[in-house]
């Protein structure tokens, strides 16, 4: 973990509400993994005060790319929205535990809600690319949106599956709807029991906890949660857990076994 | 001309003026590869309360301008799992190591400290008598000055080491100079202000507080109007150290403080913005009294014109 000031390479906007930003990611810096964040100081003066944590969505360890997916929500996104190319972001990574592998065998299902998507994309990616080494299926992406006009102008992995709530692209209905007719469908039996990887909002989680459940299938959820220090220290960002216990989105996670979480109390 | 940057309180000599607040730093460990934390003046610990705490319900935090509010709720893990887990560490360190002590009885004051006085690798203690985001203790006992000076009075007595006791003060008061003065008349050897001031964030669209526990304490620049104001104050009022918190981002923030009667200051919220902050407050610091022709710390109060 560093703090460090890198340039801009690319700040482009993929749909109508997220935008992606890459910058130069020297190789001394740690490498960043799917999971994992970086945290972004977003103005020069008090207001916006705080860094904002953004999960990786992409690492290039030849080029020293990497690169983050936002939302434009608030004030402080609304400022790196109009970060150019060139000049010089504050940044500060890679923090927090990544995506565990794949188990040899296993499926892996990846699904990410709306502004969730960045850490499963990057998932998608590595574990293709890692799939014959590690003895895994070649992964599933699945990515739920609201309307067709989010749906991001990426590249996507071959085998993707889109849906959105309003049916306006790709299949109408849930992403929790899609990834299990993805586990339970097809080549997927049980000769490769699917393991689920997610981020997205409370109630997709929650309901992927339940389908896991029942599947008896393997969990792992990186959590959104505020932040302030990221780096282990304000306790801020603490998440509650089933057995009452709270624990640290930035240190601890923010990749947790998904059904540790207590989801209704996110 | 290099300046004298030590600053004496009680016994304890800090090498420099420019700390670390308690609850923003962990124990220290969490930023060792983002700074260099054993060059910092004083390092105050995350509070330790006798039994472990879990701490309040999420959302604990919310940006405000300029500003955040926290309700973490003193979450540590107690005192016999600070002793265990972390002290091995905070031992090892080159600077000065403060406690910051809380609980929700004097007892339990008395109990950390008695169980910490014959431990090594302890500087000093300050005791938490402000916290705004507990249901018992903290700031019940911060606000009434005959129960800081009758609790100061009785941790003072149980020490066995010559450790300085700094109380922290909450602005949450009429009157913080009483406060300041019932913490002197108790023996205290240094006071700390200011801790957070209460305040409230409400979602108009779900007509709800953005804290799960309703309100919390608000730190950053917001506040150091008001800090800057209190460390003014406190120190006419006291002939103890002041050390001034609440808002530093750079060393003239930092000076603010240090013209308007503080001896020394804490980084507090300025370290989630920047964990460089407290390193470069201490440069900049250091430049302005090369600068003014200050050469001792004891020199900058002096140099208002007020």
């Amino acid at each position: 973990m560093r703090r460090f000031d890198t340039p801009v390479l690319e700040n482009r906007e993929l749909s109508r509400d997220y935008r992606r930003i890459e910058v130069e990611w020297p190789g001394d810096a740690g490498t960043p993994a799917p999971g994992a964040f970086l945290t972004v100081g977003v103005s020069g003066t008090t207001d916006p005060l705080l860094r904002r944590p953004f999960a990786f969505s992409g690492y290039d360890p030849r080029e020293g790319r990497a690169a983050f997916i936002f939302q434009i929500r608030g004030p402080a996104t609304r400022l790196l929205s109009e970060r150019r190319p060139g000049t010089v972001l504050d940044v500060l990574g890679p923090l927090g535990s990544g995506f565990p592998d794949p188990a040899p065998g296993s499926l892996p299902v990846l699904v990410g809600g709306g502004i969730g998507l960045g850490p499963l994309v990057f998932a998608a990616r590595e574990f293709r690319l890692r799939a014959a080494a590690g003895g895994w299926e070649a992964p599933v992406l699945v990515l739920g949106f609201r309307t067709a006009d989010q749906v991001p102008a990426l590249d996507l992995p071959e085998g993707s599956v889109l849906c959105t709530d309003d049916g306006s692209a790709g299949f109408r209905g849930t992403a929790v709807e899609a990834a299990e007719r993805a586990a339970a469908g097809g080549r997927y039996g049980p000769d490769a029991p699917p393991v689920f990887y997610a981020c997205g909002p409370a109630p997709m989680m929650a309901a992927l906890d339940r389908r896991a459940a029942s599947l008896g299938a393997s969990y792992w959820a990186a959590v959104e949660q505020w932040m302030a220090c990221g780096v282990g220290a304000c306790l801020g960002c603490a998440v509650r857990l089933k057995d009452g216990s709270f624990a640290r989105a930035c240190a601890e996670g923010p990749v947790f076994d998904g059904t540790s979480i207590d989801w209704g109390a996110m | 001309m290099n300046p004298d940057l030590s600053v004496r309180i009680g016994n304890l000599v800090l090498p420099n003026p420019v700390g670390v607040a308690s609850g923003t730093f962990g124990y220290g460990s969490e930023y060792e590869s983002l700074m260099d934390v054993d060059a910092l003046g004083a390092l105050y610990t995350k509070a330790v309360t006798p039994e472990p705490r879990p701490g309040n319900e999420v959302p604990r935090i919310v940006e405000t301008p300029s500003g955040m509010l926290n309700s973490i709720g003193l979450a540590n893990p107690g005192l016999e799992a600070f002793v265990r887990d972390k002290l091995p560490e905070l031992r090892r360190r080159r600077c000065p190591v403060l406690v910051n002590v809380a609980g929700a009885s004097e007892d339990d004051y008395l109990r950390v400290l008695e169980r910490l006085e014959p431990e090594d690798g302890i500087s000093g203690y300050e005791i938490n008598v402000s916290c705004p985001n507990v249901s018992h203790g903290g700031l019940a006992f911060g606000t009434d000055p005959a129960l800081v000076e009758r609790l100061t009075a009785r941790l003072k007595r149980s020490l066995r080491s010559a450790r300085p006791l700094i109380v922290k003060l909450s602005p949450n008061v009429t009157d913080i100079a009483e406060i300041a003065r019932a913490a002197e008349s108790g023996g205290a050897d240094a006071v700390s202000c200011i801790n957070t001031l209460v305040g409230m964030v409400i979602d108009v669209d779900r007509r709800r507080p953005r804290l799960a526990r309703g309100t919390g304490g608000l730190s950053g620049p917001a506040i150091r109007p008001v800090g800057v104001a209190c460390a003014f104050r406190v120190s006419r009022a006291v002939a103890i150290p002041v050390v001034g918190i609440g808002g530093i981002l750079e060393a003239r923030d930092a000076l603010e403080y240090l013209l308007a009667g503080a001896r020394a200051v804490q980084v507090g919220t300025g370290n989630f913005r920047d964990p460089g902050t407290a390193a470069r407050v201490l440069e900049g610091i250091r430049d302005w009294m090369v600068r003014n022709g200050a050469s001792r710390m004891e020199d900058i109060p002096g140099m208002l014109d007020a």
